[in-house]
């Protein structure tokens, strides 16, 4: 009887042991905190860029506008030497965190946010040179097809209702892709975006009135797509806090000797 | 059927079961998961790598030092086969 309890309870010990690889893999593909920094970081700076160039360019056109010819040149004066310290600031920025020291601001980061957690990572995907070359394709091809349904809806062709339906038909393919690209880096928890994005767009074509309209049209396309990567990696976040505290039940070791015979 | 007596140590099965599930991992993970002090988890991975079942790589994080671990193949295969004789142990009940 005690030998049937002790069997199963080392059984029992096993099978906890066994789940350390998973709950520690969970983990790793789910540290998203850098990235939801990172991203807020680019936010801030476009806004910050955007009311930078946005007041200069604002008081020119009134100025203009308006034939008051001293105002007007003020203001492309100011835009200019504003878009000089900017070009200057940002080439600056390239040459400490780019080129060689790619990554540096990533792990710079990473140190502040993580510090005593430490690091896991999981293996960097193969990607050949061809699978590499089809990305970047696809990522130009992305970027054109934004501009272009883009370009429809400002120009009337298309209401601005069906921007994010008509995106959803090459970004949710292209994130789909990019996952099974750097899997196993990354979790499943990233298709969250495309998912919810599919969702998003089914709805409005469905009637549900979920998109900007008039003069905040154009938000149709950035604010769904950085609304829900965002969610994505803020749930990846909490998934990896969860599967950390998991890992830690199971990797406690119990009566350790001090001197690590 | 022996154990592997390196890999049965509950604190170094469960480093090598930690770095079989990732690529790798460095000291401070190893160290706050595992609830360890710096002092028996360096001496459980010096054993460790002496087998040739760890891989020490150290590097900088911008100007900060870095010790990273990862199983080694001869680690991955010792595992396996620590799993596979304890399997048959406990079915058999024989050493």
């Amino acid at each position: 009887m005690n030998s049937k309890h002790n069997n199963k309870s080392q059984d029992q010990n096993t099978e906890r042991l066994k789940e350390i690889p998973k709950w520690t893999r969970k983990y790793a593909q789910n540290r998203t905190l850098t990235i939801l920094v990172l991203m807020a970081m680019a936010m801030l700076f476009s806004m910050f860029v955007a009311v930078l160039v946005g007041f200069p360019l604002g008081l020119a056109a009134i100025g203009f506008w308006k034939g008051n010819m001293v105002l007007g040149c003020v203001g492309i004066a100011v835009l200019v030497a504003i878009l000089i310290v900017l070009v200057i600031s940002i080439s600056k920025f390239i040459s400490k965190f780019g080129g060689k020291n790619r990554g540096l601001i990533d792990q710079l980061i990473e140190q502040r946010i993580y510090g005593k957690e430490g690091t896991a990572s999981m293996p960097l995907p193969k990607i050949t040179k061809k699978m590499r070359g089809l990305d970047y394709l696809l990522g130009a091809i992305c970027l054109i097809y934004m501009l272009g349904v883009n370009s429809l809806c400002m120009m009337g062709y298309v209401a601005f209702k069906y921007l994010q339906p008509l995106l959803a038909l090459y970004i949710v393919p292209a994130f789909v892709f990019e996952y099974f690209l750097l899997r196993p880096k990354v979790g499943p928890v990233v298709l969250i975006c495309p998912i919810l994005y599919t969702i998003h767009a089914i709805l409005i074509l469905a009637g549900v009135p979920i998109f900007f309209t008039g003069n905040l049209g154009i938000l149709n396309m950035p604010v769904p797509l950085i609304g829900y990567s965002f969610l994505a990696y803020v749930i990846g976040h909490l998934y990896s806090r969860y599967a950390l505290k998991k890992l830690k039940c199971l990797a406690h070791p119990e009566g350790d000797t001090a001197d690590g015979d | 059927m022996e154990i592997d007596k390196i890999i049965h140590e509950p604190a170094r099965l469960r480093i090598m079961m930690i770095l079989s599930g990732v690529d790798e991992a460095d000291f401070n993970f190893l160290l706050s998961t595992l609830g360890l002090t710096n002092g028996n988890l360096s001496r459980h991975i010096e054993k460790l790598e002496l087998a040739g079942y760890v891989k020490i790589s150290k590097t900088f994080r911008g100007k900060l030092p870095n010790t990273s671990y990862q199983l080694t193949k001869k680690g991955s295969k010792a595992l396996t086969g620590y799993w596979e004789n304890l399997n048959v142990i406990r079915r058999t009940g024989r050493v």
